[in-house]
């Protein structure tokens, strides 16, 4: 198949779309547009002419819809903002609790345990009452026998 | 300020189009190629000047054999009164744009 033919095929099938596409298919007007492109000799032009066709029909076919007057328009308006105003209400009633956190699966390891630090314990520091000065911390070191003794028993450390 | 009906720049090509060769049947190609208007243009303009009692339509023998029927159209006398309003509308328009 030529593309020559090819076009002349698609003007003829876009040509015949628009006839049917057009309000009152097999009304004068489609037939008219439909059968004009037979009488166009140059294939190139009768694919324009044919698309030409297709957007006449779709135009005339949204003019064809049913007008709304304005009361009607109104009333749809007004349920559509009522409607909206009671889901949004639902909605809010909804809404006023918190949500519970996701519980994990029963044998699923949390991500992570609010209750338990992984931090290592800080050193124990003994704070010697000084009257005279501010406290002077120290560290002890864990094996340290007085580590639990109170600071006034300690010995003074230099 | 409400636009007057049929005072577009198409339908005032059409209607010019159809006064140069008044009382002659035309079909949509011919009108086409001569005013410019693509046939989604053009068909809207026919319909609508129909529907205003404009313009007349009717099939015409093809005056090749084998092919079929063609849809011929010609202004009315409504028609044919509106077109040469507007030209002369057109004309004087002119004239004062020369002369301004």
């Amino acid at each position: 198949m030529t593309s020559a033919t090819r076009a002349r095929l698609l003007a003829v099938m876009l040509a015949r779309h628009a006839a049917r596409a057009m309000p009152g298919a097999g009304s004068p007007w489609a037939e008219a547009m439909r059968r004009e492109i037979d009488h166009i000799a140059d294939d190139a032009e009768a694919v324009r002419w044919a698309l030409g066709c297709v957007l006449a029909s779709y135009r005339a076919r949204l003019l064809q819809r049913p007008t709304v007057s304005a009361r009607t328009a109104w009333r749809q308006i007004a349920a559509s903002g009522a409607l909206m105003l009671v889901i949004g209400l639902a909605l809010l009633d909804n809404a006023g609790g918190q949500t519970p956190p996701p519980k994990p699966a029963f044998d699923e390891k949390p991500a992570f345990d609010e209750t338990a630090c992984d931090l290592a314990p800080p050193p124990a520091v003994c704070r010697l009452p000084c009257a005279d000065r501010l406290p002077v911390e120290r560290q002890i070191a864990p094996d340290d026998p007085n580590r639990d003794a109170p600071c006034s028993s300690k010995s003074k450390m230099p | 300020m409400p636009r007057r009906p049929n005072s577009s720049r198409q339908t005032r090509a059409l209607l010019a189009s159809f006064l140069d060769h008044s009382g002659t049947w035309r079909h949509g190609y011919d009108l086409s190629k001569e005013t410019g208007l693509r046939s989604g243009t053009l068909y809207p303009l026919l319909m609508r000047l129909s529907e205003q009692g404009l313009l007349e339509a009717r099939w015409q023998e093809a005056e090749r054999p084998g092919l079929p029927p063609r849809h011929a159209y010609r202004l009315t006398a409504a028609g044919l009164v509106l077109a040469r309003e507007q030209a002369l509308e057109a004309i004087t328009a002119e004239r004062a744009g020369v002369l301004a």
